[in-house]
Protein backbone atom coordinates (compact mmCIF):
# COMPACT_ATOMS: atom_id res chain seq x y z
CA UNK A 1 0.00 0.00 0.00
CA UNK A 2 1.21 3.23 -1.01
CA UNK A 3 0.96 6.68 0.88
CA UNK A 4 -1.51 7.90 -1.30
CA UNK A 5 -3.55 4.77 -0.14
CA UNK A 6 -3.00 5.91 3.34
CA UNK A 7 -4.96 9.46 2.56
CA UNK A 8 -7.70 7.93 0.63
CA UNK A 9 -8.34 5.26 3.41
CA UNK A 10 -8.37 8.19 6.57
CA UNK A 11 -10.90 10.60 4.40
CA UNK A 12 -12.61 7.60 3.98
CA UNK A 13 -12.41 6.66 7.37
CA UNK A 14 -12.59 10.58 8.84
CA UNK A 15 -16.04 10.24 7.52
CA UNK A 16 -17.16 7.99 10.13
CA UNK A 17 -14.59 8.05 12.97
CA UNK A 18 -17.30 10.62 15.75
CA UNK A 19 -19.87 7.36 15.39
CA UNK A 20 -16.79 4.74 16.11
CA UNK A 21 -15.76 6.80 19.14
CA UNK A 22 -19.46 7.09 20.50
CA UNK A 23 -20.07 3.11 19.35
CA UNK A 24 -16.62 2.49 21.21
CA UNK A 25 -17.09 4.74 24.17
CA UNK A 26 -20.62 3.05 24.81
CA UNK A 27 -18.87 -0.08 24.65
CA UNK A 28 -16.00 0.45 26.99
CA UNK A 29 -17.77 3.30 29.71
CA UNK A 30 -14.36 5.63 29.22
CA UNK A 31 -12.59 8.05 27.39
CA UNK A 32 -9.45 6.85 26.80
CA UNK A 33 -10.20 3.33 26.02
CA UNK A 34 -12.76 4.43 23.63
CA UNK A 35 -9.82 6.80 22.00
CA UNK A 36 -7.57 3.38 21.72
CA UNK A 37 -10.43 1.16 20.38
CA UNK A 38 -10.59 3.39 17.88
CA UNK A 39 -7.44 4.20 17.01
CA UNK A 40 -7.04 0.03 17.11
CA UNK A 41 -9.53 -0.63 14.60
CA UNK A 42 -8.50 2.08 12.12
CA UNK A 43 -5.22 0.17 12.57
CA UNK A 44 -6.60 -3.27 11.64
CA UNK A 45 -9.11 -1.63 9.10
CA UNK A 46 -6.32 -0.36 7.08
CA UNK A 47 -3.70 -3.57 7.37
CA UNK A 48 -6.77 -5.50 6.40
CA UNK A 49 -8.17 -2.85 3.61
CA UNK A 50 -7.81 -5.90 1.02
CA UNK A 51 -10.55 -7.87 3.02
CA UNK A 52 -13.37 -4.85 2.39
CA UNK A 53 -12.66 -5.41 -1.56
CA UNK A 54 -16.34 -5.45 -3.07
CA UNK A 55 -18.23 -5.30 0.26
CA UNK A 56 -21.10 -1.96 -0.03
CA UNK A 57 -20.97 -0.63 3.57
CA UNK A 58 -17.98 0.83 5.06
CA UNK A 59 -19.52 1.96 8.25
CA UNK A 60 -20.33 -2.28 8.44
CA UNK A 61 -17.04 -3.14 8.24
CA UNK A 62 -15.69 -0.59 10.55
CA UNK A 63 -18.12 -1.33 12.85
CA UNK A 64 -17.12 -5.26 12.74
CA UNK A 65 -13.37 -4.40 13.08
CA UNK A 66 -14.07 -1.99 16.08
CA UNK A 67 -16.62 -3.76 18.04
CA UNK A 68 -14.01 -7.22 18.07
CA UNK A 69 -11.26 -4.54 18.81
CA UNK A 70 -13.28 -3.37 21.87
CA UNK A 71 -13.95 -7.15 22.98
CA UNK A 72 -10.07 -7.85 22.73
CA UNK A 73 -9.72 -4.08 24.91
CA UNK A 74 -12.11 -5.37 27.76
CA UNK A 75 -10.42 -8.47 28.16
CA UNK A 76 -7.11 -7.41 28.30
CA UNK A 77 -8.63 -4.78 30.89
CA UNK A 78 -10.37 -7.43 33.07
CA UNK A 79 -6.56 -9.59 32.95
CA UNK A 80 -5.37 -6.28 34.64
CA UNK A 81 -5.73 -5.80 38.76
CA UNK A 82 -5.83 -2.21 38.79
CA UNK A 83 -8.64 -1.55 36.31
CA UNK A 84 -10.71 -4.76 36.97
CA UNK A 85 -13.27 -4.30 39.27
CA UNK A 86 -13.39 -7.64 41.78
CA UNK A 87 -16.58 -6.06 43.09
CA UNK A 88 -19.45 -9.11 43.13
CA UNK A 89 -23.06 -8.05 41.50
CA UNK A 90 -24.41 -7.80 45.27
CA UNK A 91 -21.81 -4.95 46.59
CA UNK A 92 -23.11 -3.03 43.66
CA UNK A 93 -26.04 -3.06 44.53
CA UNK A 94 -25.86 -1.91 48.34
CA UNK A 95 -23.78 1.58 46.82
CA UNK A 96 -27.38 2.32 45.93
CA UNK A 97 -28.43 6.01 46.16
CA UNK A 98 -31.28 6.12 48.36
CA UNK A 99 -32.68 9.23 48.57
CA UNK A 100 -33.50 10.12 45.17
CA UNK A 101 -37.24 11.74 45.17
CA UNK A 102 -38.60 10.56 41.99
CA UNK A 103 -37.58 8.30 39.13
CA UNK A 104 -36.46 10.69 36.74
CA UNK A 105 -34.31 12.74 38.94
CA UNK A 106 -33.11 9.58 40.13
CA UNK A 107 -32.62 8.12 36.57
CA UNK A 108 -31.20 11.58 35.48
CA UNK A 109 -28.58 11.70 38.89
CA UNK A 110 -24.98 11.24 38.58
CA UNK A 111 -24.76 8.70 41.21
CA UNK A 112 -27.35 6.26 39.18
CA UNK A 113 -24.72 6.42 36.39
CA UNK A 114 -22.31 5.53 38.24
CA UNK A 115 -23.70 2.68 39.78
CA UNK A 116 -25.08 1.64 35.97
CA UNK A 117 -21.53 1.61 34.96
CA UNK A 118 -20.65 0.07 37.86
CA UNK A 119 -22.96 -2.74 36.95
CA UNK A 120 -22.18 -2.65 33.46
CA UNK A 121 -18.12 -3.07 34.95
CA UNK A 122 -19.07 -6.39 36.32
CA UNK A 123 -20.20 -8.29 32.87
CA UNK A 124 -17.83 -10.25 31.25
CA UNK A 125 -16.53 -8.45 27.89
CA UNK A 126 -19.41 -10.38 25.83
CA UNK A 127 -21.97 -9.63 28.15
CA UNK A 128 -20.63 -5.96 27.63
CA UNK A 129 -20.37 -5.38 24.23
CA UNK A 130 -23.78 -7.98 22.87
CA UNK A 131 -25.73 -5.69 25.40
CA UNK A 132 -24.39 -2.45 24.77
CA UNK A 133 -25.26 -3.42 21.04
CA UNK A 134 -28.69 -4.36 21.70
CA UNK A 135 -29.50 -1.92 24.09
CA UNK A 136 -27.69 1.37 23.55
CA UNK A 137 -27.26 0.83 19.60
CA UNK A 138 -30.75 -1.10 18.83
CA UNK A 139 -29.30 -4.01 16.61
CA UNK A 140 -30.97 -6.94 16.23
CA UNK A 141 -29.59 -10.08 17.61
CA UNK A 142 -28.81 -11.85 14.33
CA UNK A 143 -26.48 -8.44 13.50
CA UNK A 144 -24.92 -8.58 17.14
CA UNK A 145 -23.99 -12.73 16.11
CA UNK A 146 -22.52 -11.48 12.90
CA UNK A 147 -20.94 -8.85 14.16
CA UNK A 148 -18.92 -10.81 17.15
CA UNK A 149 -19.15 -14.04 15.25
CA UNK A 150 -20.46 -15.79 17.47
CA UNK A 151 -24.36 -17.61 17.00
CA UNK A 152 -27.55 -16.20 17.59
CA UNK A 153 -28.45 -18.12 20.71
CA UNK A 154 -24.83 -17.85 22.41
CA UNK A 155 -25.73 -14.08 21.59
CA UNK A 156 -28.84 -14.36 23.53
CA UNK A 157 -27.58 -15.66 26.57
CA UNK A 158 -24.99 -12.87 27.14
CA UNK A 159 -27.91 -10.48 26.62
CA UNK A 160 -29.75 -12.09 29.29
CA UNK A 161 -27.17 -12.78 31.12
CA UNK A 162 -26.00 -9.08 31.29
CA UNK A 163 -30.06 -8.16 31.63
CA UNK A 164 -29.92 -10.46 34.71
CA UNK A 165 -27.02 -8.28 36.43
CA UNK A 166 -28.52 -4.71 35.78
CA UNK A 167 -32.39 -6.13 37.19
CA UNK A 168 -30.22 -7.78 40.31
CA UNK A 169 -28.24 -4.46 40.97
CA UNK A 170 -31.02 -1.84 39.90
CA UNK A 171 -34.12 -3.45 40.65
CA UNK A 172 -34.12 -2.89 44.50
CA UNK A 173 -34.48 0.91 43.89
CA UNK A 174 -37.79 0.83 41.98
CA UNK A 175 -39.41 -2.38 44.55
CA UNK A 176 -38.28 0.02 47.73
CA UNK A 177 -40.23 2.87 46.30
CA UNK B 1 -50.15 -20.12 28.45
CA UNK B 2 -48.08 -20.65 31.74
CA UNK B 3 -45.78 -17.79 32.96
CA UNK B 4 -43.31 -16.10 30.85
CA UNK B 5 -39.63 -16.64 31.76
CA UNK B 6 -37.27 -13.98 32.29
CA UNK B 7 -35.83 -14.70 29.42
CA UNK B 8 -39.33 -14.67 27.48
CA UNK B 9 -39.50 -11.04 28.87
CA UNK B 10 -36.22 -9.75 27.58
CA UNK B 11 -36.89 -10.77 23.57
CA UNK B 12 -40.51 -9.62 24.03
CA UNK B 13 -39.04 -5.82 25.46
CA UNK B 14 -36.17 -5.84 22.78
CA UNK B 15 -38.70 -6.96 20.16
CA UNK B 16 -36.75 -10.19 19.78
CA UNK B 17 -39.67 -12.79 20.17
CA UNK B 18 -40.41 -13.56 16.82
CA UNK B 19 -43.62 -15.03 15.55
CA UNK B 20 -44.73 -15.58 19.23
CA UNK B 21 -45.08 -11.62 19.74
CA UNK B 22 -48.56 -11.81 19.57
CA UNK B 23 -49.20 -14.44 22.27
CA UNK B 24 -46.77 -13.18 24.88
CA UNK B 25 -48.49 -9.51 24.58
CA UNK B 26 -52.24 -11.56 24.31
CA UNK B 27 -50.58 -13.17 27.58
CA UNK B 28 -49.12 -9.76 29.68
CA UNK B 29 -52.56 -8.47 28.95
CA UNK B 30 -54.27 -11.17 30.70
CA UNK B 31 -51.49 -12.08 33.50
CA UNK B 32 -50.89 -9.64 36.21
CA UNK B 33 -47.86 -11.43 37.13
CA UNK B 34 -46.29 -11.40 34.36
CA UNK B 35 -47.31 -8.22 33.55
CA UNK B 36 -45.81 -6.79 36.71
CA UNK B 37 -42.57 -8.68 35.89
CA UNK B 38 -42.84 -6.85 32.88
CA UNK B 39 -43.44 -3.55 33.80
CA UNK B 40 -40.34 -3.69 36.15
CA UNK B 41 -37.80 -4.91 33.47
CA UNK B 42 -39.45 -2.23 31.61
CA UNK B 43 -38.60 0.19 34.61
CA UNK B 44 -35.09 -0.73 34.89
CA UNK B 45 -33.77 -1.30 30.95
CA UNK B 46 -35.74 2.06 30.20
CA UNK B 47 -33.31 3.88 33.18
CA UNK B 48 -30.01 2.33 31.75
CA UNK B 49 -29.41 5.07 29.63
CA UNK B 50 -26.60 5.14 27.29
CA UNK B 51 -23.16 6.52 29.05
CA UNK B 52 -22.13 10.54 28.19
CA UNK B 53 -19.62 11.43 26.46
CA UNK B 54 -17.66 14.68 26.91
CA UNK B 55 -15.03 16.42 25.40
CA UNK B 56 -13.55 13.02 23.70
CA UNK B 57 -14.96 12.89 20.39
CA UNK B 58 -13.44 16.08 19.41
CA UNK B 59 -9.75 15.29 20.68
CA UNK B 60 -9.32 12.11 18.66
CA UNK B 61 -5.97 11.39 18.82
CA UNK B 62 -4.36 11.52 14.96
CA UNK B 63 -4.45 8.56 13.14
CA UNK B 64 -1.87 8.89 10.60
CA UNK B 65 1.54 9.25 12.70
CA UNK B 66 -0.06 6.00 14.56
CA UNK B 67 -0.41 4.33 11.08
CA UNK B 68 2.92 4.91 10.00
CA UNK B 69 4.94 4.23 13.03
CA UNK B 70 3.35 0.94 12.96
CA UNK B 71 4.17 0.18 9.83
CA UNK B 72 7.81 0.63 10.57
CA UNK B 73 7.21 -2.30 12.63
CA UNK B 74 9.16 -5.55 12.09
CA UNK B 75 8.89 -8.64 13.62
CA UNK B 76 11.55 -8.81 16.41
CA UNK B 77 15.22 -10.58 15.11
CA UNK B 78 15.16 -11.87 18.16
CA UNK B 79 11.97 -13.86 18.00
CA UNK B 80 12.87 -15.08 14.43
CA UNK B 81 16.53 -15.93 15.84
CA UNK B 82 14.50 -17.66 18.80
CA UNK B 83 11.87 -19.93 16.68
CA UNK B 84 14.51 -20.87 14.24
CA UNK B 85 16.64 -22.16 16.43
CA UNK B 86 14.24 -24.40 18.33
CA UNK B 87 14.44 -26.61 14.92
CA UNK B 88 18.24 -26.32 14.64
CA UNK B 89 18.84 -27.47 18.32
CA UNK B 90 16.00 -30.14 18.53
CA UNK B 91 18.23 -33.29 17.95
CA UNK B 92 20.47 -32.45 19.99
CA UNK B 93 17.63 -32.45 22.77
CA UNK B 94 16.39 -35.38 22.53
CA UNK B 95 19.65 -37.21 23.38
CA UNK B 96 20.15 -35.57 26.07
CA UNK B 97 17.22 -36.60 27.66
CA UNK B 98 18.63 -39.89 27.00
CA UNK B 99 22.01 -38.93 28.17
CA UNK B 100 20.67 -37.34 31.72
CA UNK B 101 18.30 -40.73 31.94
CA UNK B 102 21.68 -42.76 32.09
CA UNK B 103 22.90 -40.37 34.73
CA UNK B 104 20.21 -40.45 37.11
CA UNK B 105 21.28 -44.50 37.16
CA UNK B 106 24.21 -43.59 38.83
CA UNK B 107 23.62 -40.21 40.60
CA UNK B 108 19.86 -38.96 41.23
CA UNK B 109 21.37 -35.15 41.23
CA UNK B 110 20.79 -36.63 37.61
CA UNK B 111 17.16 -35.92 37.89
CA UNK B 112 17.73 -31.87 37.42
CA UNK B 113 19.16 -32.37 34.10
CA UNK B 114 16.07 -34.81 33.56
CA UNK B 115 14.10 -32.31 34.12
CA UNK B 116 16.02 -29.01 32.36
CA UNK B 117 16.26 -31.87 29.08
CA UNK B 118 12.32 -32.80 29.00
CA UNK B 119 12.10 -28.89 28.94
CA UNK B 120 14.38 -28.75 26.33
CA UNK B 121 12.79 -31.16 23.97
CA UNK B 122 8.97 -30.02 24.85
CA UNK B 123 9.94 -26.33 24.45
CA UNK B 124 8.73 -26.08 20.53
CA UNK B 125 5.32 -25.48 21.35
CA UNK B 126 6.14 -22.87 23.87
CA UNK B 127 8.60 -20.84 22.05
CA UNK B 128 5.94 -20.65 19.28
CA UNK B 129 3.33 -19.36 21.49
CA UNK B 130 5.33 -17.30 23.14
CA UNK B 131 7.13 -15.81 20.05
CA UNK B 132 3.36 -15.23 18.39
CA UNK B 133 2.25 -13.45 21.60
CA UNK B 134 4.77 -10.98 20.90
CA UNK B 135 5.43 -11.00 17.41
CA UNK B 136 3.93 -8.04 14.98
CA UNK B 137 2.20 -11.27 13.06
CA UNK B 138 -0.68 -8.87 11.60
CA UNK B 139 1.39 -8.04 8.30
CA UNK B 140 1.35 -11.52 5.96
CA UNK B 141 2.76 -9.43 3.48
CA UNK B 142 6.03 -8.65 5.06
CA UNK B 143 8.83 -11.00 4.66
CA UNK B 144 10.15 -10.88 8.00
CA UNK B 145 6.16 -11.43 9.77
CA UNK B 146 6.27 -15.12 7.51
CA UNK B 147 9.70 -15.82 8.51
CA UNK B 148 8.80 -15.56 12.04
CA UNK B 149 4.87 -17.53 11.43
CA UNK B 150 6.89 -20.03 9.69
CA UNK B 151 9.47 -20.07 11.93
CA UNK B 152 7.17 -20.99 14.83
CA UNK B 153 5.38 -23.65 13.15
CA UNK B 154 8.66 -25.45 12.59
CA UNK B 155 9.27 -25.29 16.28
CA UNK B 156 6.02 -26.06 17.24
CA UNK B 157 5.77 -29.25 15.33
CA UNK B 158 9.58 -30.14 15.47
CA UNK B 159 9.21 -33.34 17.05
CA UNK B 160 6.25 -34.77 14.47
CA UNK B 161 8.66 -33.33 12.04
CA UNK B 162 12.11 -34.85 13.00
CA UNK B 163 9.92 -38.61 13.31
CA UNK B 164 8.92 -37.82 9.94
CA UNK B 165 12.08 -36.73 8.42
CA UNK B 166 14.18 -39.60 10.26
CA UNK B 167 11.47 -42.63 8.37
CA UNK B 168 11.67 -40.78 5.74
CA UNK B 169 15.38 -39.85 5.30
CA UNK B 170 17.30 -41.03 8.15
CA UNK B 171 20.34 -38.21 8.80
CA UNK B 172 20.80 -35.13 10.80
CA UNK B 173 21.72 -33.57 6.88
CA UNK B 174 18.76 -34.15 5.65
CA UNK B 175 17.06 -32.48 8.80
CA UNK B 176 18.71 -29.28 8.25
CA UNK B 177 17.54 -29.34 4.07
CA UNK B 178 14.25 -29.92 5.48
CA UNK B 179 14.62 -27.00 8.25
CA UNK B 180 15.80 -24.59 5.29
CA UNK B 181 13.79 -25.39 2.68
CA UNK B 182 10.97 -24.64 5.04
CA UNK B 183 12.65 -21.23 5.87
CA UNK B 184 12.88 -20.25 1.96
CA UNK B 185 9.11 -21.64 1.45
CA UNK B 186 8.17 -18.32 3.86
CA UNK B 187 9.83 -16.22 2.02
CA UNK B 188 7.30 -15.53 -1.55
CA UNK B 189 3.93 -14.02 -0.68
CA UNK B 190 1.29 -16.26 0.56
CA UNK B 191 -2.53 -16.24 -1.21
CA UNK B 192 -4.99 -14.92 0.76
CA UNK B 193 -7.38 -17.59 2.19
CA UNK B 194 -9.52 -15.56 4.33
CA UNK B 195 -13.13 -16.62 2.17
CA UNK B 196 -11.67 -20.29 2.09
CA UNK B 197 -11.45 -20.75 5.65
CA UNK B 198 -14.59 -19.65 6.64
CA UNK B 199 -16.10 -22.31 4.47
CA UNK B 200 -13.84 -24.74 5.51
CA UNK B 201 -14.51 -24.19 9.61
CA UNK B 202 -17.34 -26.17 9.06
CA UNK B 203 -16.06 -29.06 7.23
CA UNK B 204 -13.52 -29.10 9.91
CA UNK B 205 -15.44 -29.14 12.72
CA UNK B 206 -17.57 -31.83 10.98
CA UNK B 207 -14.96 -34.24 11.22
CA UNK B 208 -13.16 -33.04 13.50
CA UNK B 209 -16.09 -35.14 15.35
CA UNK B 210 -14.50 -38.77 13.95
CA UNK B 211 -10.83 -38.65 14.59
CA UNK B 212 -11.78 -37.06 18.18
CA UNK B 213 -13.37 -40.93 19.02
CA UNK B 214 -10.72 -42.18 17.24
CA UNK B 215 -8.12 -40.59 19.09
CA UNK B 216 -9.68 -40.49 22.60
CA UNK B 217 -10.14 -44.36 22.21
CA UNK B 218 -6.73 -44.49 21.75
CA UNK B 219 -5.66 -41.68 24.53
CA UNK B 220 -7.49 -43.91 27.27
CA UNK B 221 -5.93 -46.84 26.62
CA UNK B 222 -2.70 -45.92 26.33
CA UNK B 223 -3.24 -44.11 29.62
CA UNK B 224 -4.50 -47.76 30.76
CA UNK B 225 -1.09 -49.11 29.86
CA UNK B 226 0.24 -47.10 33.07
CA UNK B 227 -2.01 -49.47 35.29
CA UNK B 228 -2.29 -52.52 33.21
CA UNK B 229 -0.33 -54.31 30.50
CA UNK B 230 -2.59 -57.00 29.65
CA UNK B 231 -5.65 -55.11 29.65
CA UNK B 232 -3.97 -52.32 27.41
CA UNK B 233 -3.50 -55.42 25.28
CA UNK B 234 -6.50 -56.47 24.99
CA UNK B 235 -8.32 -53.37 24.13
CA UNK B 236 -5.65 -52.64 21.48
CA UNK B 237 -6.57 -56.10 20.16
CA UNK B 238 -9.99 -54.81 19.89
CA UNK B 239 -9.34 -51.44 19.01
CA UNK B 240 -7.14 -52.83 15.70
CA UNK B 241 -9.96 -54.96 14.38
CA UNK B 242 -12.29 -52.37 14.26
CA UNK B 243 -9.96 -50.33 12.57
CA UNK B 244 -8.67 -52.35 10.05
CA UNK B 245 -12.44 -52.83 8.52
CA UNK B 246 -11.96 -50.96 5.21
CA UNK B 247 -15.21 -49.02 5.22
CA UNK B 248 -14.11 -47.32 9.17
CA UNK B 249 -10.16 -47.41 8.03
CA UNK B 250 -11.19 -45.27 4.64
CA UNK B 251 -13.46 -42.95 6.93
CA UNK B 252 -10.84 -42.86 9.45
CA UNK B 253 -7.79 -41.87 7.02
CA UNK B 254 -10.61 -39.22 5.48
CA UNK B 255 -11.50 -37.40 8.21
CA UNK B 256 -7.67 -36.64 9.08
CA UNK B 257 -6.54 -35.57 5.77
CA UNK B 258 -9.75 -33.07 6.13
CA UNK B 259 -8.50 -32.28 9.02
CA UNK B 260 -4.80 -31.98 8.12
CA UNK B 261 -5.87 -29.60 4.64
CA UNK B 262 -8.86 -27.61 6.30
CA UNK B 263 -6.65 -27.00 9.34
CA UNK B 264 -3.64 -25.60 7.33
CA UNK B 265 -6.06 -22.84 5.43
CA UNK B 266 -7.19 -22.10 8.59
CA UNK B 267 -4.82 -22.62 11.10
CA UNK B 268 -2.32 -19.62 9.32
CA UNK B 269 -4.36 -16.89 9.62
CA UNK B 270 -5.79 -17.48 13.38
CA UNK B 271 -2.84 -16.26 14.88
CA UNK B 272 -2.86 -12.75 16.46
CA UNK B 273 -0.05 -10.92 18.43
CA UNK B 274 -1.73 -10.48 22.51
CA UNK B 275 -4.46 -13.00 21.89
CA UNK B 276 -3.15 -16.53 23.66
CA UNK B 277 -6.21 -18.50 23.45
CA UNK B 278 -6.42 -18.20 19.15
CA UNK B 279 -2.42 -18.60 19.22
CA UNK B 280 -2.72 -21.36 21.54
CA UNK B 281 -5.48 -23.01 19.65
CA UNK B 282 -3.57 -22.40 16.20
CA UNK B 283 -0.53 -24.13 17.73
CA UNK B 284 -1.97 -27.20 19.00
CA UNK B 285 -4.11 -27.08 16.03
CA UNK B 286 -0.49 -27.29 13.80
CA UNK B 287 1.10 -29.86 15.73
CA UNK B 288 -1.89 -32.66 15.83
CA UNK B 289 -1.93 -32.32 11.85
CA UNK B 290 1.82 -32.87 12.01
CA UNK B 291 1.31 -35.69 14.50
CA UNK B 292 -1.80 -37.50 12.64
CA UNK B 293 0.43 -36.97 9.52
CA UNK B 294 3.26 -38.85 10.67
CA UNK B 295 0.83 -41.21 12.88
CA UNK B 296 -1.71 -42.28 10.41
CA UNK B 297 -0.28 -41.44 6.68
CA UNK B 298 3.78 -42.58 7.25
CA UNK B 299 2.39 -46.06 7.99
CA UNK B 300 0.75 -45.73 4.45
CA UNK B 301 4.27 -44.08 3.28
CA UNK B 302 6.69 -46.14 4.02
CA UNK B 303 6.57 -49.60 4.77
CA UNK B 304 5.21 -50.54 8.26
CA UNK B 305 7.91 -52.09 10.78
CA UNK B 306 6.93 -55.60 11.84
CA UNK B 307 6.26 -54.60 15.34
CA UNK B 308 3.05 -52.56 14.05
CA UNK B 309 1.37 -55.93 13.03
CA UNK B 310 1.66 -57.92 15.98
CA UNK B 311 -1.06 -57.99 18.45
CA UNK B 312 1.14 -58.15 22.03
CA UNK B 313 3.19 -55.02 23.15
CA UNK B 314 6.52 -54.96 21.43
CA UNK B 315 9.32 -54.86 23.96
CA UNK B 316 10.24 -51.17 22.67
CA UNK B 317 7.17 -49.65 22.39
CA UNK B 318 6.73 -49.03 26.52
CA UNK B 319 10.55 -48.54 27.18
CA UNK B 320 10.90 -45.16 24.97
CA UNK B 321 14.02 -44.34 27.16
CA UNK B 322 15.66 -47.45 25.99
CA UNK B 323 17.90 -45.68 23.33
CA UNK B 324 18.43 -42.36 21.77
CA UNK B 325 16.52 -43.23 18.68
CA UNK B 326 13.69 -44.22 20.79
CA UNK B 327 13.38 -41.11 23.39
CA UNK B 328 12.34 -38.96 20.16
CA UNK B 329 9.40 -40.69 20.39
CA UNK B 330 8.24 -39.65 23.74
CA UNK B 331 8.27 -35.92 23.03
CA UNK B 332 6.73 -36.68 19.71
CA UNK B 333 3.85 -38.98 21.69
CA UNK B 334 3.19 -36.78 24.70
CA UNK B 335 2.89 -33.70 22.69
CA UNK B 336 -0.03 -35.38 20.45
CA UNK B 337 -1.73 -36.26 23.06
CA UNK B 338 -1.23 -32.67 24.73
CA UNK B 339 -2.24 -30.73 21.72
CA UNK B 340 -4.93 -32.64 20.94
CA UNK B 341 -6.53 -32.07 24.51
CA UNK B 342 -5.91 -28.38 24.22
CA UNK B 343 -7.05 -28.20 20.92
CA UNK B 344 -10.29 -29.51 21.54
CA UNK B 345 -10.89 -28.13 25.12
CA UNK B 346 -10.42 -24.59 23.69
CA UNK B 347 -13.71 -25.65 21.57
CA UNK B 348 -15.05 -27.32 24.49
CA UNK B 349 -15.25 -23.88 25.89
CA UNK B 350 -15.57 -21.70 23.55
CA UNK B 351 -18.82 -23.67 23.15
CA UNK B 352 -19.33 -23.69 27.10
CA UNK B 353 -19.39 -19.80 27.05
CA UNK B 354 -22.21 -19.97 24.99
CA UNK B 355 -24.18 -21.32 27.66
CA UNK B 356 -22.17 -20.89 31.31
CA UNK B 357 -21.38 -17.89 32.92
CA UNK B 358 -17.56 -17.23 32.34
CA UNK B 359 -16.81 -18.06 35.92
CA UNK B 360 -18.63 -21.18 35.82
CA UNK B 361 -16.30 -21.94 32.76
CA UNK B 362 -13.22 -20.98 33.74
CA UNK B 363 -13.76 -23.40 36.87
CA UNK B 364 -14.50 -26.31 34.63
CA UNK B 365 -11.05 -25.37 32.36
CA UNK B 366 -8.91 -25.73 35.53
CA UNK B 367 -10.72 -29.18 36.30
CA UNK B 368 -10.17 -29.84 32.43
CA UNK B 369 -6.58 -28.96 32.70
CA UNK B 370 -5.95 -31.09 36.16
CA UNK B 371 -7.62 -33.96 34.27
CA UNK B 372 -5.55 -33.63 30.84
CA UNK B 373 -2.92 -33.11 33.20
CA UNK B 374 -2.85 -36.44 34.73
CA UNK B 375 -3.98 -38.34 31.90
CA UNK B 376 -0.54 -36.80 29.62
CA UNK B 377 1.43 -37.59 33.05
CA UNK B 378 -0.02 -41.50 33.27
CA UNK B 379 0.58 -41.63 29.39
CA UNK B 380 4.01 -40.27 29.84
CA UNK B 381 5.09 -43.18 33.05
CA UNK B 382 3.47 -45.91 30.59
CA UNK B 383 5.64 -44.87 27.72
CA UNK B 384 8.45 -45.32 29.70
CA UNK B 385 7.93 -48.48 30.95
CA UNK B 386 6.15 -47.88 34.39
CA UNK B 387 3.36 -50.07 34.90
CA UNK B 388 1.12 -50.85 38.04
CA UNK B 389 0.48 -54.11 36.69
CA UNK B 390 2.80 -56.45 33.90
Amino acid sequence: MTDGDLEVFLSLVERHRRYMYKLAFRITGNEQDAKDVVQESVLNAYLHLKQFEQRADLRTWLNRILVNCALDHLRSRRRRPDVNDPRPISDVAETAVSSSPDAERLIASADWRRQVSAVMDTMSPLERVTFALRHFEGCSINEIAQTVGIGANATKQHIFRAVRKLRLALEPHWSGR
Amino acid sequence: MSHLSDDELVLHYYGEDGPEIVSVERHLRSCDQCARSFAALSQTLTAVTPPEFGEGADELPALRPFILEHQRDRAPAGLIALVWLVPLLYPFSFRALFNSVQVVHEHVVGMALVALSLAWTFAGPFVAIYALNRGAVDRFDRASTRVLLFGALVAATSPALFVFASRAMPGLLWWYVAVATACLMALPRWPSSTRAAASFLYVHRLSALIVTAFVSAHIINQAIAFFSLSSYTAMRGVMRIASQQPALYAVLVGAVGIQIVTGAAIGMRKVRAGSVAANLQAVSGWYLAAFLLVHVFSGLMFSPSPSTTTVAPSATQFDLLATARLTAQLPFLLLGVSAFLFHIGLYGRLAALAHLAESSVRRLSYAAMLVGTTVVVTVGLALCGIHLIR
